[in-house]
């Protein structure tokens, strides 16, 4: 099961961002996104490797957009999640949330004497 | 503000990077991603945004962003690599009678291209270890005939020694010694009997033979002292003889007493063997004839200086006899380099032409011909049965597979049977080798340590592969994937281009079964041709220490034993003459003419011992005729003489006048390559050194009687003989050796093309059984089918023959050429080699072809 859904933390990271910037997210902009929100650097190549490989895995699609002066001509690739990605998201937060439901009430009461 | 933020561009060295590694798919929006960012950074600091953005391409040069070079991903390679390997190990399980052919024949190919290559590499390094060996060459003395005909001898008068040291001053150092002579040495109880040579000083100066102890430099300069052998060391003086040996005293043949100064060992691959070298000084003092320049005895070697003008030194040194003769003899010297005279030993009208480089090169021949027969065995079988691999390769190429990559899975495929092969290979020529050895009197080890020897296996290895895979290798992958997919491939490949190679191979094994043929009957022929003198049961006795002093008491007991017919003692071998004369004179000679005369000193009885007869005139029976000096000669010096009846004429040699009192028929005296020469057989007992006794019945109890007189006579000697027909036989070692190993080979040959022909007739076999089996039904009888199976084979194999004769009979002749004396080629050789090839050939075929032909047609046609 979990290899169905095999997902890094930099590409857990990355997809959820694509979410996050639904209908703009390309490589500048997911770059951006991360840098802001999550105050880590993001070099260009660990990004479109993270894209690359979410893509090839089913977790992520993507098609051409429009080209812009400051772009040199070269047009935006936006990437959009796919079901199969939600999926992975959904089962990611899911086994998440399990495990912080399986720790008993007692293992954080921290008390220092 | 706008304008300027325009002008600014990406730096364009990372950008073209980029372009050039990136993978087309992703640069498009990369290189617009990293323009964006670029631009949103130069508002703050244009060249912090240039560094940044190179950063970002170097941070892209990472897999999945980099293209794939070329046609492959190599990460997929090595997995492609395991599948040919798999592949090939279930083709290799699933025909293992086909396996089993392709394996024997590369293995048996591969061992004989090893032994052979072993051979050769020790005969090339003969002589090859003399740190001089670049600038070291031996004199030669070439004997310039009245009729054109050039002897060479290494002969050298001594005083050329002198001259060349002090005259010479591109002459960096020279020694000389004698011939070879076997004498006995003593030191106290312990005696034994050792070959070597008396040589002067520098001896160790030109040779590098290392000694192990001593100063090369003092060695041999004094007179009474000499350098022995660390063999003959051990045996004198025991294991500590590093401490021991020096300053000892050893006595030659009961006679001089020597000092040993040094001892040296000798490599192996040295062709000079002795165990030990006596200055020269006391050899010279009582031979009176070494001083003269027109007497040669000695081998001359001498080192020039690095960078010394050969050419100059060779122009001053050929008239130096001349001049010294006052051009009574004309005599020119020739240098030859050292190191190259083992494999280029005979010498033609004055030059080198040859010698033993002539079998390292039909050896050489044969080793290629033999990996090549084996590697076509290999192409034939994968060519032929191509089309049961058709529809694998049609698969492979639906699925995307590229000609390139199924070429190099046949490539692979013979790379492993190549490796397997040469593993087994060596394995087999490591146990061979012991047996090899023997035969070629060689003592060749595989130094597994040395780089080289890895090396050769590594190149065996791609050679085999590539020899017996590329082609099939190119052929397969040429099928196309529709047709083959269709079976529409039909056995796949010419078959005519099979059977040209068939017809190759069976050629080459008629050119080196009918070689075989003419060199083993020459050899024969050598060894038994009646050579003018009786040589089988002559015994051969030395005439050393107590029996050179009462050679006549010697000779009389020898005669009253039992079944010894006669006796006679001579100064050399009657079939390896060793001394010869420019000086013979008689009366009515052209003062112009110059001849080299062979001379024999004899004593009684010589001309019945040798069983030679006298054509003219009487031998030296008779008692009163032998108080003045007397001569025989031969039908050749009598015929340059020119008389009628040369008996009772006068002849002077070496200072001594006497007459002729007969002719022997001629007889040999020298090998079959030259022709017989001019001799003089002079009537001298005191210069005689060996004993022949003609014996006639039970060898066993002669030899022991024989034993029984000599110690008697002789106690401080052991006693030693030797045969006449043996030491005949002994001159035409190597010719023996090669002859046996072409005979070896040529068998070798025969078995590699018969293994394909099996492998092919039992495939055509198997291709055909419904065919055969619907002939069968309809009546057609076994010999029929035979016929119609091997048929085409055989075609090929008298297509061999007719290739192969023609090459093999010029290049046979030229062979016999260099023996002046050698049988006739008649077809008939040619013929019985082409019928034993025939013979096995169809043989091969015909098992295959009967089991086909008499199987039961109810099987074969049954199966669908």
């Amino acid at each position: 099961m979990s290899s169905k859904y095999s997902l890094g933390e930099f590409e857990e990271v990355v997809l959820l961002t694509v979410a996050v910037l639904y209908g703009n997210a390309y490589g500048a902009a997911i770059k951006e996104e991360i840098e802001q929100r999550l105050k880590r650097n993001v070099s260009v190549g660990a990004m479109r490797t993270a894209l690359q490989r979410l893509e090839d895995k089913g977790f992520l699609e993507s098609e051409f957009g429009e080209s812009t002066a400051v772009r040199g001509g070269k047009r935006k690739r936006y990437h959009k999640v796919t079901p199969l990605g939600k999926k992975a998201l959904d089962y990611v937060m899911d086994s998440r949330q399990k495990l912080w439901d399986a720790i008993p009430s007692t293992a954080f009461r921290f008390k220092y004497s | 503000m706008s304008d300027r933020k325009t002008d600014i561009k990406p730096p364009s060295l990372p950008l073209k990077a980029l372009r050039w590694f990136c993978d087309p798919e992703l640069l498009e929006d990369l290189e617009g991603d990293l323009s964006e960012l670029f631009y949103s950074r130069v508002s703050e600091n244009v060249r912090r945004a240039k560094l940044l953005y190179a950063l970002d391409v170097l941070l892209l040069f990472r897999p999945g962003i980099i293209k794939r070079f070329g046609q492959f991903n190599h990460i997929n390679n090595s997995d492609m690599l395991l599948n040919h390997i798999t592949t090939a190990l279930r083709q290799a399980t699933k025909h293992k009678g086909y396996t089993a052919i392709n394996i024997a024949g590369l293995v048996v190919g591969l061992s004989s291209c090893m032994l052979i290559l072993l051979w050769v590499a020790d005969e090339t390094s003969r002589d090859q270890f003399h740190a001089k060996g670049d600038r070291m060459y031996e004199v030669w003395r070439n004997l310039v005939q009245s009729n054109g005909d050039i002897q060479t001898t290494n002969g050298i008068p001594l005083p050329l020694e002198h001259v060349l040291r002090t005259q010479y001053p591109d002459v960096d150092a020279v020694t000389s010694f004698t011939w070879e002579m076997e004498s006995m040495f003593r030191l106290g109880e312990v005696s034994s009997f050792e070959k070597g040579r008396f040589a002067t000083p520098g001896f160790f100066d030109v040779f590098s033979y290392p000694l192990i102890v001593g100063d090369p430099k003092k060695v041999l300069i004094d007179a009474p002292t000499m350098v022995i052998s660390d063999k003959m060391a051990l045996k004198f003086f025991g294991n500590d003889w590093r401490e021991k040996a020096i300053g000892q005293t050893l006595r030659l043949d009961d006679r001089e007493d020597f000092e040993v100064t040094g001892v040296f060992s000798i490599p192996a691959n040295a062709s000079l063997q002795f165990d030990w070298l006596v200055a020269a000084q006391s050899f010279i003092d009582r031979s009176s004839w070494a001083s003269s320049w027109y007497n040669g005895g000695f081998s001359m070697f001498a080192t020039l200086k690095a960078g010394a003008n050969v050419q100059a030194v060779r122009d001053r040194i050929g008239t130096e006899v001349i001049r010294n003769t006052n051009h009574e003899s004309n005599e020119p010297l020739y240098l030859q380099l050292f190191r190259e005279n083992y494999l280029h030993g005979t010498f033609e009208n004055g030059v080198p032409a040859g010698g033993r480089i002539q079998y390292v090169r039909i050896l050489s021949a044969i080793a290629v011909f033999l990996l090549l027969l084996a590697a076509i065995n290999f192409m034939n079988m994968a060519t032929a049965r191509a089309s049961l691999r058709a529809r694998e390769v049609g698969m492979r190429k639906v699925m995307g597979a590229q000609r390139s990559t199924l070429s190099l899975q046949f490539i692979t495929e013979a790379s492993m049977y190549a490796v397997v092969s040469t593993l087994l290979a060596s394995i087999t020529t490591y146990i061979l080798l012991p047996y090899f050895n023997s035969l070629t009197g060689k003592s060749i080890h595989i130094q597994f340590s040395d780089p080289g020897v890895w090396a050769a296996f590594g190149g065996m290895v791609i050679l085999t592969a590539l020899l017996s895979g590329l082609y099939p290798a190119f052929m397969l992958s040429s099928f196309s994937a529709a047709r083959s997919l269709k079976g529409k491939t039909k056995h796949g490949g010419s078959s005519s281009f099979r059977h040209a190679l068939v017809t190759f191979q069976f050629a080459i094994s008629i050119f080196l079964v009918s070689g075989t043929l003419i060199i083993s009957k020459q050899l024969s022929y050598i060894l038994h041709k009646d050579i003018g003198l009786k040589r089988e049961n002559v015994v051969s006795l030395e005439l050393s220490g107590e029996l050179a002093r009462k050679k006549e008491v010697y000779m009389n007991s020898l005669r009253s034993v039992p079944d010894v017919q006669s006796v006679t003692i001579t100064n050399s071998s009657p079939v390896n003459l060793d001394m010869s004369t420019g000086g013979a004179k008689w009366p009515g000679k052209d003062p112009n003419l110059k001849i080299e005369i062979n001379v024999i000193s004899v004593g009684e009885d010589f001309v019945k011992t040798m069983g030679m007869s006298v054509v003219k005139g009487e031998d030296f029976s008779n008692v009163f005729l032998r108080d003045s000096a007397r001569f025989l000669i031969n039908e050749v010096f009598a015929g340059i003489m020119g008389y009628d009846d040369p008996t009772g004429r006068e002849l002077t040699l070496w200072g001594t006048t006497g007459t002729i009192a007969g002719v022997v028929k001629d007889f040999h005296m020298s090998s079959l390559y030259d022709p017989i020469a001019p001799l003089i057989v002079r009537y001298d007992p005191k210069d005689t050194y060996t004993a022949f006794v003609r014996v006639n019945g039970n060898l066993h109890t002669i030899i022991a009687e024989i034993e029984r007189i000599t110690k008697d006579i002789n106690p401080a000697f052991p006693f030693r003989y030797d045969f006449l027909d043996e030491d005949f036989a002994r001159q035409y070692k190597s010719e023996q050796s090669v002859s046996s190993l072409v005979n070896i080979f040529a068998g070798v040959s025969i078995f590699i093309a018969c293994l394909g022909l099996l492998g092919l007739s039992s495939f055509s076999a198997d291709q055909r059984a419904k065919e055969i089996g619907i002939r069968k039904v309809h009546g057609a009888s076994i010999s029929a089918l035979v016929l119609l199976l091997s048929k085409q084979y055989a075609t090929l194999m008298v297509l061999a023959f007719i290739v192969a004769t023609p090459l093999s009979w010029l290049y046979m002749n030229r062979w016999l050429g260099d023996f002046s004396y050698h049988i006739d080629m008649s077809i008939i050789l040619f013929i019985v080699a082409g019928l034993v090839t025939f013979i096995i050939g169809a043989l091969t075929i015909g098992y295959k072809s009967y089991a086909a032909a008499a199987a039961n047609p109810m099987k074969t046609l049954n199966e669908e």
